[in-house]
Formats: structure tokens, C-alpha cells, sequence
């Protein structure tokens, strides 16, 4: 993508208006009620991992036979949620998608949030966070959990990377805004990028970088989701001994990453009234993207469902069933149906892709795919190929304990945290693009 | 249109009340505890008590973990342990030094398991009597045939006695389980309390010096309990353990790792991460073009 230079003195008033839009606001009351219920719950989540480190994993419900419980599930999730990064930063910019601008940010700074709280949930998981060390010292580089390890870290410099680019002439823009912006911020931003002069030589070198990034990342992010899959596929189990998983995963991930920039979008642009900048064309877009998502996804479904249930080996025979008719079977068709067939339905009319039925179907498709992880980690783990004998009846069952269930949602409310916070710190719309975009329109007028 | 018959609607009402009822006193009903109680002597040494709680569901055996169960010796005065039953429904006891007097007092002692009542379970109790008794194994070797005599013996109060007619096993451990030494798999002491079983397992491999280890083993027997005792003999092959070095696979341990992997990996991570250093560099560009810029 081609940067205009805007020299101060050429800013017209339409400048100054999208400045004035898109410079980060301070919370309202309803901000400050929806951080302080997110600190609460966080809070909480936190208590409930002092007492795991206190009394150790015995707090959860997690025993021999379902050894990954909810935090795996939800460390899925997270890993699923950050590959939009990729999709709408990575994929459109090389595709010179121009519509995709206000939403760029949006999308990167959930896959920061997501990938940041991805690896915190493993350690969580591990019990003993001292013992991450070993993992370094004493590391197979055979096993798949070494490479999830690799490309996890590897993912999020990227992100970062491709997070802080982009944001460098904006911190130029909100640096000489201080009497809206605030001392404290004006420190960040300086810190950040007062070595931003705006030059050609400058603009040269990060549109370069930013190209490189957007190279890089897409194969890194699908690694990331492919290797996520193989943790589970490397192993001999029914539901996961698939040679389809990586591609499973990674259409499944695509689809709750778009899903979670819908919702993002919809509640930016009430929040911050942004209905200029993010206008129902947008919605239009992504909904025609996420209804290809979720019938790529549907298809992959189909796939590693019917296609094992019509042959119906004795070893994945228990595992099928109890997901069809069995215990798991209210969650596994509302995974199915509200995670994809609903939002279908809703996204084939154009009426179906307004901001609000948009908004609607995107919460379905990402507490669909909350769920649909935990039913892809869990279920499983009750049928192993090799039953023990003499365990006590409740090895048989999974059900989180408090602990489990106040971690992974103080897990999500962390990375929403992420989110809300830079929002509040950093524009969620790029100024200096929006800017760019818009004189590129009047020249063509 | 019909009239409502009140007296049948409130006979509808007061049977499915009833029925109600009695599901839901069938759903409370408490389900039956199995408490096992098990004597065990290990090689001739201190002994221990194992108790064993269980319960059955869906005609399955399942162990219940905690329940507290006391274990009391020949009388409720004499208490061995209070002890609550671990995940696999198991709990040990074992003898303190205190009850030394009163396990020296008689050759006979019963012993009593009282599990507590809970929401699910009623109270339970269970007894055994046991014998003190001991194994002794001896072996016997010729240039043609090995053999064991192994001999059971009980107390009495005049004294250890022969034990006859006790069921034991005979084996060779291996590792993971033990290896029957001859073609049966039990032998019964004879009136001398004594069994002999021919040693029948030539060329087994032993340790660097050879040796095998016997072991006989009395299981659940009603009287003496379970008993067991090894001996160590030079009948078997002598083991020269070689070190070979460990080849290069995907399930070697982490410097093992086939050559091809580790240099797919370096070359990925060096590609991957030589961006992401050159990204960075290109941010220390962009910087000290800005400081050199005038403001």
C-alpha cells in the first residue's frame, strides 16, 4: 500500500474532524462499569489460581482420564481467536483490500490480546509454572507441544510487530494532541514514537516492513493453528486421530476470528461512535466473508463427523455417540447450529448483515466456537483406547471445578481487558490511513 | 362442552403426587458399601492391613475414596487406626509399636473394620481372623534339577506348626510380574506343611551376576491372610548390558533427534526469527533517521 504524505500545514478541516473522531476517548460511566466488572472477574480468576498453586491441580476436576480440561479448550479458543490477525491485517492488505482499513487494528489487537492470554492459560495448565523452564532446558524438539511452544512466541513478536508498524505515524498525530490526550498518555506515545518525523526515507521503510510482516505472518499464524491441531491429531485417540485436523483448525479459527471482529466492530462503533468510519458497507463485507467462513467450516465438520460415524469403528464408536445422542449431545448441536448454522442463515440476507443481526450472529459464532473447542478437548478423554481399571467413578466424568471455570473466564476477561485498555490508550481506528484513504478519494473525485 | 369432574382431577393429581414420591424416596435410597478387609505379611516382616471400599453401579465394581473406616484388634477397646479410603478406595493400616504386647498375646488375632455412615452409604462392618504365620522357601540343586521347598508354617500356642493345605503360588519375578516356575500355576502344602515345585525355567536372564529371584505367595487365604517371601539364587543367565548409543528417532530423547528435523527446524526458526531481527533493525532505521530529522 502507497503512503501520501500530509504535511501539518496541508491538513484540511476534514483532517481535524477524523483526528477529533478517532483520537482515543476517556471512559464513561458505562466504560468504567464495563473495566471495573472486568477487574472483578479477573480479580477472581486470579484468587482462584492462587489457590491451584496453593493446594495444587487437585483444585480442578481434571483427574487420569481428562488430564486437558478447560484451560486446553480455552487455550484453543485463544489461539483460534488470534489468527484474525492474519485474515484481516495480513490477507487484505496484500490483497490491496481497501475497505478493510478501520478494521485493521481491531483485528490485530485481539490477536495480541488472544495470543498473550493463549500462552498464559498453558501455564496455568502446567501446575507447576517453575517447571517452564525445563521445558527449555530439557526440550524435544520431536514433540509437537515444543513446536506450539516456538511458534506461539514467534506469532506474538510478530503481532506485536505488526501492531506497532502501522501505529507509528498515529503516535506522531496523538503526541501533538496532548490538551486531548493527557500528560500521562503524551509520555507513552513519546516513548513510543517521538522519533516519528513523518519523512519519506521514514514512510519508505515502514511501508517496506509492514509488506515483510504481512508476508511472514500468514504462514506463521496457519503453523501456529496447524501445530495447535497436531498436539491433539499426533495423538492415537478417537476424535483426534485425523489427517484433516490442521485444516479443520484452521477454518474453524478463521471463522470465530472473524466472528469476534464482527463483535468488536459493533460495539466500537456504538461505543465510540464511529458510525462514519465503520458504516454498514463494512458489515456487508465481513458478513459475506464470515457466511464463506462458516460453510468452510461446516464442510470440514462434516468431514471429521460423518465420515468416521459412517464407518463406525468399535474405538470411536462411544466417542461419536456420545456427542450425537449422548451426555454431550445439547452441546454439540449448539456448537453446530447456533456456532454455524444460524449465523448462516442470518448472513445469507442482506437484511441479515445490518450492524445489529451482524452483531448477533457474531456472538453465536464465537460462544459457538467457545464450546465447540471444549467438545473437540474434552469428550474425548472419557473414551481412551485403553480403559483403566479400578478408578473411581468420577475420573469417568469432567466437570469443571470453580477454580477451573473463575481461571478461564478471568482468562477471557483479561484479554478483553487488553483490548478495552488500548482502546482506551491508542485509536482503534488508524488516523493516519483514514486520513490517507480519504485524500486518495478526493484526489479521484 | 364437558364438565370437569373435580373428583377425578384431584385422584390424578394425588396419584402422580404419590408416584412423585416414591421416585423420589427410590432416588434417595442409599446404595450398598462393600468394605474388604485384607491381612498382609510382606517377606516375614511387620504386617499390614488393607481396606478396600467399594460400591456397585450399573453392574460394575466401582472403589469409593473417602470413607472413614476404623479398624479395631480383637476388641472395640483395642483400635488400630481411624483411616479414610484414597481414590482407588484403598486405605493402608499399620501396626504401631504400642500394640506389640497385645499382638504377642495370642496366635489368633480377628480384626474389625467399622466404616462410618454417610449421605450415600450406611455403616458397614467387617471381620477377619488371623493365624500369625510364615514362609520359608529352601532350594534344592543337583546337576540335573533344580527345585524349591517351600514351607508354610502357623502359630499355635505351642509353638510355629506346619500349615497344610494352603494354596500357593510359585514364581520368578520378572519385571512388570512374576513368571510361574514350573507348569502349574499353584501348589498345595502337603501335612508337613511343606510344597515342592521343580524349577523348570533354564536359561531365564538374571542380573550382571546371574541371580533370580523367588517368590511365593499366599493369597487371600481365610486363615492366614496373604502372605509372602522371596529368595535370591543363582539360576539364571548372567546379563552383560551393553550400551549402545541411542539412535537418532522421533521418539529418542531430545539429543537424539533425527539430523533432518533439527535442521528443518533451524532453518524455519532462522528464516522466521532473522525477519523479525531485521524488522527490528528496521525499527533503529527509522528511529535514527527521526533523530537526525530536524523537528
Amino acid at each position: 500500500m502507497e503512503t501520501t504524505l500530509i504535511p501539518m500545514q496541508e491538513r484540511t478541516g476534514g483532517d481535524r474532524r477524523i483526528i477529533d473522531d478517532l483520537l482515543p476517548q476517556k471512559f464513561g460511566t458505562r466504560g468504567m462499569i464495563w473495566t471495573g466488572f472486568l477487574l472483578v472477574i479477573c480479580l477472581i480468576g486470579i484468587y482462584a489460581y492462587y489457590r491451584q498453586l496453593r493446594y495444587g491441580l487437585v483444585v480442578t476436576a481434571m483427574r487420569d482420564y481428562v488430564s486437558w480440561g478447560i484451560y486446553i479448550s480455552n487455550f484453543v479458543f485463544f489461539v483460534a481467536i488470534s489468527l484474525v490477525g492474519s485474515l484481516i491485517t495480513a490477507i487484505f492488505r496484500l490483497a490491496d483490500v481497501k475497505w478493510s482499513t478501520p478494521l485493521t487494528r481491531i483485528a490485530e489487537i485481539i490477536a495480541v490480546s488472544a495470543i498473550v492470554f493463549a500462552s498464559l492459560i498453558i501455564i496455568v495448565d502446567m501446575g507447576r509454572p517453575e517447571r517452564l523452564l525445563n521445558l527449555f532446558v530439557y526440550g524435544r524438539i520431536q514433540s509437537p507441544i515444543m513446536w506450539d511452544v516456538i511458534v506461539i512466541g514467534t506469532y506474538f513478536f510478530l503481532s506485536i510487530l505488526l501492531l506497532y508498524f502501522p501505529l507509528l505515524p498515529d503516535l506522531k498525530i496523538l503526541a501533538r494532541h496532548k490538551e486531548k490526550t493527557g500528560k500521562a498518555l503524551n509520555r507513552i506515545y513519546r516513548f513510543l514514537g517521538s522519533f516519528w518525523k513523518g519523512t519519506a526515507a521514514q514512510f519508505k521503510i515502514s511501508d517496506r516492513s509492514i509488506n515483510i510482516l504481512c508476508v511472514i505472518i500468514i504462514p506463521v499464524a496457519f503453523c501456529i493453528h496447524t501445530v495447535t491441531s497436531w498436539l491433539f491429531a499426533t495423538t492415537y485417540r478417537p476424535g483426534w486421530d485425523s489427517t484433516n485436523f490442521g485444516a479443520y483448525f484452521i477454518s474453524g479459527a478463521f471463522l470465530v476470528g472473524a466472528g469476534g471482529v464482527v463483535v468488536a466492530m459493533y460495539v466500537f462503533r456504538k461505543v465510540y461512535h464511529l458510525e462514519k468510519y465503520i458504516t454498514p458497507l463494512h458489515f456487508d463485507k465481513m458478513g459475506k466473508i464470515v457466511v464463506m467462513l462458516c460453510l468452510l467450516y461446516l464442510y470440514f465438520n462434516v468431514n471429521e463427523y460423518l465420515v468416521p460415524a459412517f464407518k463406525m469403528k468399535k474405538p470411536e464408536e462411544n466417542h461419536l455417540k456420545n456427542l450425537f445422542t449422548g451426555e454431550y449431545a445439547p452441546l454439540f448441536w449448539f456448537a453446530i447450529v447456533v456456532g454455524m448454522i444460524v449465523p448462516t442463515l442470518i448472513l445469507l440476507f442482506k437484511k441479515g448483515r445490518r450492524p445489529v443481526p451482524m452483531f448477533i450472529a457474531g456472538m453465536m459464532i464465537v460462544v459457538g466456537a467457545w464450546f465447540k473447542r471444549y467438545l473437540i478437548v474434552t469428550p474425548t478423554l472419557l473414551h481412551p483406547i485403553l480403559p483403566m481399571h479400578d478408578v473411581p467413578e468420577n475420573y469417568m466424568r469432567y466437570f469443571p471445578s470453580w477454580e477451573e471455570w473463575a481461571i478461564a473466564m478471568g482468562s477471557l476477561a483479561g484479554a478483553l481487558l487488553i483490548i478495552t485498555f488500548f482502546a482506551r490508550i491508542f485509536p482503534i481506528i488508524p488516523i493516519h490511513e483514514t486520513i490517507t484513504e480519504e485524500h486518495e478519494k478526493d484526489k479521484l473525485a | 362442552m364437558k364438565k370437569i369432574s373435580w373428583h377425578k382431577c384431584f385422584l390424578w393429581l394425588a396419584l402422580m403426587l404419590f408416584s412423585g414420591l416414591t421416585g423420589l424416596s427410590q432416588d434417595s435410597a442409599k446404595k450398598e458399601l462393600l468394605v474388604d478387609l485384607g491381612y498382609f505379611m510382606p517377606a516375614n516382616r511387620v504386617p499390614y492391613l488393607k481396606v478396600n471400599t467399594k460400591t456397585k453401579i450399573e453392574k460394575r465394581f466401582l472403589p469409593v475414596p473417602g470413607i472413614r473406616v476404623t479398624v479395631y484388634m480383637d476388641s472395640a477397646e483395642n483400635t488400630l487406626a481411624t483411616v479414610t479410603t484414597e481414590q482407588n478406595g484403598s486405605a493402608r493400616i499399620n501396626f504401631t509399636p504400642e500394640l506389640k504386647k497385645s499382638w504377642d498375646a495370642a496366635p489368633t488375632h480377628t480384626f474389625t473394620a467399622v466404616s462410618e455412615a454417610t449421605k450415600e452409604f450406611d455403616e458397614v462392618t467387617t471381620e477377619i481372623s488371623v493365624t500369625k504365620s510364615k514362609i520359608v522357601i529352601d532350594t534344592v540343586a543337583d546337576a540335573e534339577t533344580r527345585s524349591l521347598r517351600v514351607m508354610v508354617m502357623q502359630l499355635s500356642d505351642n509353638g510355629w506348626i506346619p500349615a497344610n493345605e494352603v494354596e500357593l503360588k510359585l514364581g520368578v519375578k520378572r519385571m512388570g510380574g512374576e513368571l510361574m516356575v514350573g507348569e502349574e500355576e499353584s501348589y498345595t502344602t502337603d501335612s508337613t506343611g511343606e510344597a515342592i515345585a521343580e524349577f523348570k525355567r533354564e536359561q531365564l536372564p538374571g542380573d550382571t551376576a546371574g541371580n533370580l529371584t523367588l517368590v511365593a505367595r499366599v493369597e487371600d487365604n481365610d486363615q492366614l491372610g496373604n502372605l509372602f517371601a522371596e529368595a535370591t539364587v543363582p539360576w539364571g543367565m548372567r546379563m552383560i548390558v551393553q550400551h549402545k548409543p541411542q539412535a537418532r528417532t522421533l521418539w529418542a530423547t531430545g539429543e537424539y533427534a533425527p539430523v533432518w528435523l533439527i535442521a528443518t527446524a533451524i532453518f524455519i526458526i532462522a528464516v522466521v526469527w532473522g525477519t523479525i531481527f531485521y524488522l527490528v533493525f528496521q525499527i533503529i532505521k527509522i528511529r535514527k533517521i527521526g533523530l537526525s530529522h530536524p523537528a
